[in-house]
């Protein structure tokens, strides 16, 4: 038998390496992606309802993807049962996934089907084919379009949505909470992990809605049907949650990177790593340095209503946002806890742990998203169009 | 033409379908009996002389691949192994622990001024416990305190000025301190770690999903992935030979009697005399694990942080650390 010991070779390691990067990263699209969508029927924004299915067909997507990565990352993923047989609640944090997952999927699949079924009924109705049968099968036989019935349907989307909201804050809140528990890393153990992962999230949702609302609608639907002051209301949003996201760093900055207000392991790690260290550029530089970037760019009403602008300032934002999950996840493991000097780590291209894992899971993500624009009624001219043209 | 023969099948080929039925039936009650049956423990049956254990004509012979493993030995059956006697074990809540006032609670004392940094310890447990090549259940990490000062009569010389090393080297033996509050165990999202009422904490390889959180939760970093089993892996005080009544191997085998296995809740015990009469230290007491590992004769510098100022890690096992980059 061959030896794989792959890289566990010496007694500090990164132990949760890219994967679990992009664990939190893709639950936090999903936390925040859900908020923009439910942002219309919690709290009758009726100019955010336009985005309300992007949002699910996003959240639904990517909330399918982001177990996975955890699941990648697991050495024995074929136990993952046992999370559901034994899970260790309410000690454990990461047993509350099974938990709170699940809920959640099955709250997005019937957000998903009260948010499509009129379009179904319409679709079943006028389309002809498999397209017929298909939308027809979606309705799962409830084909009331009264008043009363649309009435209540919006009353149960209204309660979807809202205890989805709780769920996202849950959902991130805990992720968060599974570093901040951990108080042997001491660049995570800390209170503040919790409301700066959960603010985080709702910043990369919004911009990934914004991205997602231009590149889709923009691109499958037609450019003038990008609707720019829906596009400037979501980057007015997206300017407020990142004064708030700036402030948490601001405040984990004093409680980790200043000697004089924080312990020393906490203070030695952070200035090993941050400043100086190997880890520097990717948190001033693309960090903070592009957030802030993103919130002047906020500022300019020319940017916030044009369609290049916003998606740029979007971009910043996610590839922000994925640096604070490196800089929090792998920063974190880089300082030893039993000796001296940093870890090293850069992420393998191949294999397990490794960027091409990474990109076969946003592929995935990708696929799955472009599979429910196919199939599920979310565009008014593409259901024109597929009652036109079906047979 | 294959279309022909295929239509006209041999007649000699044909059997009934009775007759299929209870062959299959036999032959799968004959093959599923070795696991229908009780299993016993039993050695295999391979001669030691075999070359199966001789390296040289068995190149794939690796230590844990041991041929003269049998699959049917119950070696692999972790809930026997682990826990014979079906203590009570504990998940979270440690305190219980106590209030049940158990018979024994096992400790080590490692009396660092009779280590002489031999590594035999580090040795024992690779070979007891078939711990895969490039991870440790323990090991011993040399460090250096103090400083190299001027001296007209010094043996250094550099520059022109001598000076003289007023150093001293410490060699600190390290494993799982199988905590009274283990953050390991209380983390664990599947209930797959546990520490047993006698004290040891040990973790289920049939249980373990490897999710890695109890290795980032250890402050001692005492828990490690295992590249063979893909389960999180650690010093599990030698229980099978405990439960025997044997001490730990790096108990056995340590040269100066620097290690010393015990029940600290026996008063005659050695480890509870040792830690009646000596003062001694945890590692990092600062975060609350209550370690049952104590240490006689370590500085207090050592015990709570690694700080390159106060002490130097001259060697250590830790590879894959760049120890040129100083943490402060």
């Amino acid at each position: 038998m061959p030896l794989q010991t792959g890289s566990l070779l010496g007694l500090e390691h990164v132990y949760w390496g890219i994967l679990i990067v992009i664990y939190p990263y893709l639950s936090g699209l999903v936390a925040g992606s859900f908020i923009v969508g439910a942002l219309s029927k919690v709290f009758g924004a009726k100019q955010f309802e336009p985005l309300a299915k992007l949002a699910a067909i996003v959240t639904l997507a990517l909330l399918l993807i982001a177990a996975l990565a955890p699941l990648a990352d697991a050495r024995q993923p074929s136990r993952f049962l046992e999370l559901y047989t034994r899970p260790h609640v309410p000690y454990a944090p990461m047993g509350l996934f099974p938990l709170i997952w699940t809920v959640y999927v099955l709250l997005a699949l019937a957000e998903t089907y009260f948010i499509f079924r009129q379009d179904n009924i319409y679709l079943a109705d006028r389309a002809a084919g498999w397209r017929a049968v298909w939308h027809r099968w979606l309705t799962f036989g409830w084909r009331d379009v009264s008043p009363r019935a649309q009435r209540r349907e919006h009353a149960i989307l209204v309660v979807l949505a809202a205890f989805g909201i709780l769920l996202a804050f849950a959902f991130h809140g805990y992720i968060g909470f599974i570093f901040g528990s951990l108080k042997a890393r001491h660049l995570w153990s800390n209170p503040l992990m919790m409301p700066l992962f959960i603010v985080s999230a709702i910043v990369s949702g919004i911009a990934l809605m914004i991205l997602a609302y231009v590149t889709v609608v923009g691109g499958l639907v037609s450019r003038q049907a990008v609707d720019t002051g829906l596009v400037a209301r979501l980057m007015n949003l997206l300017m407020w949650t990142i004064f708030v996201d700036l402030f948490l760093d601001l405040v984990d900055f004093l409680n980790a990177g200043v000697q004089a207000y924080t312990t020393g392991p906490t203070y030695a790690g952070f200035h090993a790593i941050f400043m100086g260290g190997p880890l520097t550029f990717m948190y001033w530089g693309l960090q903070l340095g592009f957030l802030t970037a993103a919130m002047i760019l906020t500022f300019f009403p020319m940017v916030r209503r044009s369609r290049l602008g916003a998606s740029i300032t979007s971009l910043l934002v996610l590839v922000s946002v994925y640096a604070m999950r490196y800089d929090t996840v792998i920063g974190g493991q880089l300082q030893p806890k039993v000796s001296q000097g940093l870890v090293q780590y850069s992420p393998p291209w191949l294999g397990r742990d490794s960027v091409q894992t990474v990109v076969g899971v946003f592929a995935i993500a990708i696929l799955l998203i472009a599979l429910q624009l196919l199939l599920l009624p979310w565009d008014q001219t593409w259901i024109e169009y597929w009652t036109r043209h079906s047979r | 033409m294959p279309s022909e023969e295929s239509q006209t099948p041999a007649r000699a080929d044909e059997f009934s379908r009775k007759d299929a039925v209870i062959k299959g039936v036999v032959a799968g009650i004959g093959m599923s009996l070795p696991l229908l049956l009780p299993r016993k423990a039993r050695a295999a049956n391979v001669p030691p002389s075999s070359p199966h254990l001789n390296p040289a004509a068995n190149t794939s012979w690796e230590g844990w691949d041991n041929p003269r493993l049998d699959v049917n030995d119950g070696w692999n059956e972790w809930q026997t192994i682990l826990n014979p006697n079906h203590l009570p074990i504990y998940h979270d809540q440690f305190q219980r622990i106590d209030q049940a006032h158990p018979k024994e609670h096992w400790v080590m004392v490692i009396d660092l001024r009779k280590c002489v940094g031999c590594q035999s310890c580090v040795v024992a447990c690779k070979s007891e416990n078939n711990v895969p090549l490039g991870v440790y259940r323990t090991w011993v990490d040399v460090y250096q305190t103090g400083e190299t000062v001027p001296d007209p009569n010094g043996d250094i010389v550099v520059n022109g000025s001598r000076y003289r090393q007023e150093v001293r080297l410490m060699n600190v033996p390290k494993l799982c301190n199988h905590c009274d509050n283990p953050p390991c165990v209380n983390i664990c999202p599947v209930m797959a770690t546990y520490k047993r009422e006698d004290g040891i904490v040990l973790v289920d390889p049939d249980l373990c999903i490897g999710c890695g959180t109890c290795v980032n939760a250890c402050p001692y970093d005492a828990r490690f992935l295992n590249p063979v089993s893909h389960t999180a892996d650690k010093c599990t005080f030698c229980v099978e030979r405990v439960d025997e009544g044997l001490l730990p191997a790096c108990v056995t085998t340590c040269v100066g009697r620097a290690r010393v296995f015990g029940n600290a809740n026996d008063p005659n015990s050695e480890v509870a005399l040792l830690l009646a009469q000596y003062p001694h230290v945890v590692r990092h007491p600062d975060f609350g694990t209550d370690p049952q590992v104590f240490y006689i004769g370590m500085s207090g510098d050592i015990a709570t942080v690694d700080d390159p100022e106060i002490q130097h890690m001259v060697f250590t096992y830790t590879s894959n650390a760049d120890s040129t980059v100083a943490v402060r």
